[in-house]
Formats: structure tokens, C-alpha cells, sequence
């Protein structure tokens, strides 16, 4: 029999939403154009020759190694392409992902990534071409709700704040508004640099639609455990996982001679 | 600020769900005013800067936080906070109901009051380096960030009531 990845236990919505997430097996949501992920990226101009580092791998002629034989590289580090990021923020109220599983999901999914997992947003870096490529893949599937994550390469302040009154995330250098046709609008690239149109990302999801999608426990939708009432006390597999892992790890660390 | 009263006052904090939008934080406000009672008022929330303030964009304008007013009564404040906490003090319990129901009209979704201690009675150090040894009104007390400017962050309302 085939192996099956189990990347993630438990019978609740967020555990199975979790396990989609790392799987990369992702609905796909809209379609924003490469050139507008390039322009909300901000690193190049949309259309612009991909500035390198070192010649392509091909020209450089690699030293003999069985590793470089075994592994093809990237298109982004075949090219000898930048390392460039995209970083995004993940508000608390029920957005699709968080820091964490979209760390998973590059990790997993993503060749010749290096993911960073912060508290209130979430870096991956790769060669340029390959991050483009990797960000789009995450604007236009299920993992963003354009009013519940933002594309932010700095001041990312707002995942932990309440929503504002359209439903928004708050946004200090209000890259993203709420066009008047229901749609989102990035008015500025990740960094805060005024963009030369507006870039439409989508409408925003529903509370019920989030609230579905979601990979965030919340005790006002999901809780950890489960459902756990006082008639059930069985919790869900995850939480009895996670016991699991930390009696283990209690117990290994703890070697009385 | 706007009376002085000899009843006890009562203190309240104001919490929304959500985040209010300029216009809301002036209507909310301008009917707390009008309901009357009112002692001090202190608004929190987050900074939005006039300029993006790191990275490669850093000192570019951020056009949509710039000439945000906020105007109560006869006068007006520049609003540099997203409102997301209201404080009050009023003149006595008789005043609560009228807040109450200026938030119900005027907030679309659920909020909080409570009722509790905040602004802080005695002078801090920092009020020290800021209003000297001697407070000349004790209500500017818990009004102004220990980094606030009293000019630009401190407006004292007349008694009209915006009348």
C-alpha cells in the first residue's frame, strides 16, 4: 500500500483545514494576474528581466557532487535569480491560515524556500521567480481572505487587533481597502509604496465562510478539544495528540539516575 | 471636559467590537456630548502614522491618515488613533443611560460598558515633567500619553453642549 502523509490528527474543521493546508491540496479561489502579484511584491517592475546574482548554473559549471546530481534545482536558482520575500499578516479573527501553517505549507510543498514563523506574520524567502510563484499560489487559493490577510513587508501591526467596521483587518498604512463593488483593493505594494493602479484581490469571504475555512482554534468556533460538554468528555484527537507529545517529552526530558 | 459638579462621578469605558471609522467616533461622541454629564473623555486605539514609519518606504506620506478631524462641541482635534476605546467620566450615575443610548444608536454592532477606576488620581512622574509640581486642574490627570503633547492631544469643551 501506497503511503498517505497523516500530516495532522483530529476530526474537526480546523484539523481537517489544517491537514489541506499542508498537503497543498488547496481550492483555488480567484486568479490574480502574475503581473499584479509582482507589482504588490514590489521587488521588480512587472515585465522587467529578473536581476541575478551569478551566472545561470549551467554557464557556472558546477563542481562534480552527487548531491547537485540528485537535486534539480529550482527555476529561480537555475537562473541564479535574487533571494526575494513575501510576507504576510493573518488576523486572529478566523482568517484562513496562520503564521504557522503557511510555514508548513512552504516547507512541505515549496522547493528551495526558507520560511520564517513570526507571532503576528509569516515570511517566505526563495529566488525571485520562485517566490512569485509560491505567493501567487497562496493569494489566489483558499489560504487568503483578502479583508483577513494582507500582503505586508513591514509595519504588519493588525493581526491581533479587532476587525474595523467593514470587516477589514486594521491596516496602519492602509495598503488594502473595500472598493465600493464589495471587491479589495491593494492601493500600495507590500512595503507601503503608492501602486500605479489599484489591484483588485478578490471579494472577502463571509463570517460563516471563514469561520469554516479557518485553521485558528477559537473558543468561538472551534475550540481545541473539540465539542466537550459535560455529558461528552472525549476530546478531540488533536488535543489528545498534542497530551501525547508533551507527556513524552516530560518524560524523556525528566532521567532520574 | 467640560463641568464641574459636586456629586460623585463615575467612571466607564466604552469597548466596540469593532474598530470605529472617524465618522462614527465623531457621531458616538457628539451624542455622548449631547446626552450631557460629561467630566472628561480620553480616546485610545491604535497609531496611524503620517508617514509609512520602517522599511524601504519608510517617510512616504500615508495620505489616508492625514487631515482626519475629529470635532465635538466647538472644538476640533486632529484624530491620530484608530477609535477603539472610548473612556468617560460623568458627572454622576443619572448619565449612564443617555451614554448607553447614544451607543445603541449609534453603533451597528455589540459593545461593552464597563464600569471601573481609570483615570488615575495622584500625578505620576511623568505628569511631573509634564504639567510641573503643581497640577492646575487634577482632570487633565490620565488624559495625555506619559509622550503626548498637551497642545496638540488635550481640547477643553465649553458647557454648551454643542447647543
Amino acid at each position: 500500500m501506497a503511503y498517505k502523509p497523516q500530516y495532522y490528527p483530529g476530526n474537526t474543521s480546523v484539523g481537517a483545514n489544517r491537514r489541506k493546508h499542508m498537503s497543498g491540496d488547496l481550492e483555488k479561489l480567484r486568479d490574480i494576474s502574475d503581473a499584479d502579484i509582482v507589482s504588490i511584491m514590489g521587488h521588480r517592475a512587472p515585465g522587467a528581466d529578473y536581476p541575478s546574482t551569478h551566472p545561470p548554473l549551467a554557464e557556472m559549471g558546477e563542481p562534480d557532487c552527487p548531491i547537485r546530481q540528485l537535486v534539480e534545482p529550482t527555476p529561480g536558482a537555475a537562473a541564479g535569480d535574487r533571494i526575494r520575500y513575501s510576507q504576510f499578516t493573518d488576523s486572529m479573527y478566523n482568517a484562513p491560515a496562520i503564521p504557522y501553517w503557511r510555514s508548513y505549507w512552504g516547507a512541505i510543498n515549496c522547493r528551495g524556500c526558507d520560511p520564517g514563523t513570526l507571532s503576528g506574520r509569516q515570511i517566505i524567502e526563495a529566488r525571485e521567480r520562485d517566490i512569485e510563484e509560491y505567493t501567487k499560489v497562496q493569494m489566489d487559493s483558499e489560504m487568503t481572505d483578502p479583508a483577513l490577510a494582507t500582503m505586508r513587508g513591514c509595519t504588519v501591526h493588525g493581526h491581533s487587533l479587532r476587525l474595523d467596521e467593514d470587516g477589514m483587518m486594521f491596516d496602519m498604512l492602509a495598503r488594502t481597502e473595500l472598493g465600493s463593488d464589495g471587491n479589495v483593493y491593494y492601493s500600495k505594494d507590500q512595503v507601503g509604496i503608492p501602486l500605479d493602479k489599484k489591484i483588485n484581490s478578490g471579494k472577502p469571504m463571509s463570517e460563516a465562510e471563514t469561520a469554516k475555512r479557518t485553521t485558528i482554534f477559537r473558543c468561538d468556533n472551534i475550540s481545541f478539544g473539540g465539542p466537550c460538554t459535560a455529558e461528552s468528555r472525549s476530546f478531540d484527537e488533536g488535543l489528545v495528540a498534542l497530551h501525547h507529545m508533551w507527556e513524552r517529552r516530560s518524560k524523556w526530558g525528566f532521567r532520574p539516575e | 471636559m467640560v463641568t464641574k459638579s459636586d456629586t460623585e462621578p463615575v467612571q466607564i469605558e466604552i469597548f466596540p467590537r469593532k474598530f470605529l471609522k472617524p465618522e462614527t467616533a465623531e457621531c458616538l461622541l457628539g451624542e455622548i456630548y449631547r446626552a450631557g454629564g460629561l467630566v472628561r473623555i480620553m480616546i485610545q486605539g491604535p497609531n496611524l502614522p503620517k508617514a509609512v514609519p520602517y522599511g524601504p518606504g519608510k517617510g512616504l506620506p500615508v495620505d489616508e491618515n492625514r487631515d482626519l478631524l475629529l470635532k465635538l462641541g466647538d472644538q476640533a482635534l486632529e484624530l491620530r488613533v484608530k477609535v477603539g476605546r472610548i473612556w468617560l467620566e460623568l458627572e454622576s450615575e443619572e448619565y449612564l443611560e443617555g451614554v448607553k443610548a447614544a451607543c445603541e444608536r449609534t453603533l451597528s454592532f455589540p459593545f461593552e460598558i464597563k464600569r471601573k477606576r481609570l483615570f488615575h488620581t495622584k500625578p505620576t512622574v511623568s505628569d511631573y515633567a509634564k504639567y510641573g509640581s503643581e497640577v492646575e486642574d487634577e482632570r487633565v490627570l490620565g488624559l495625555v500619553d506619559p509622550k503626548g503633547k498637551r497642545e496638540r492631544d488635550l481640547a477643553v469643551l465649553s458647557d454648551s453642549r454643542g447647543d
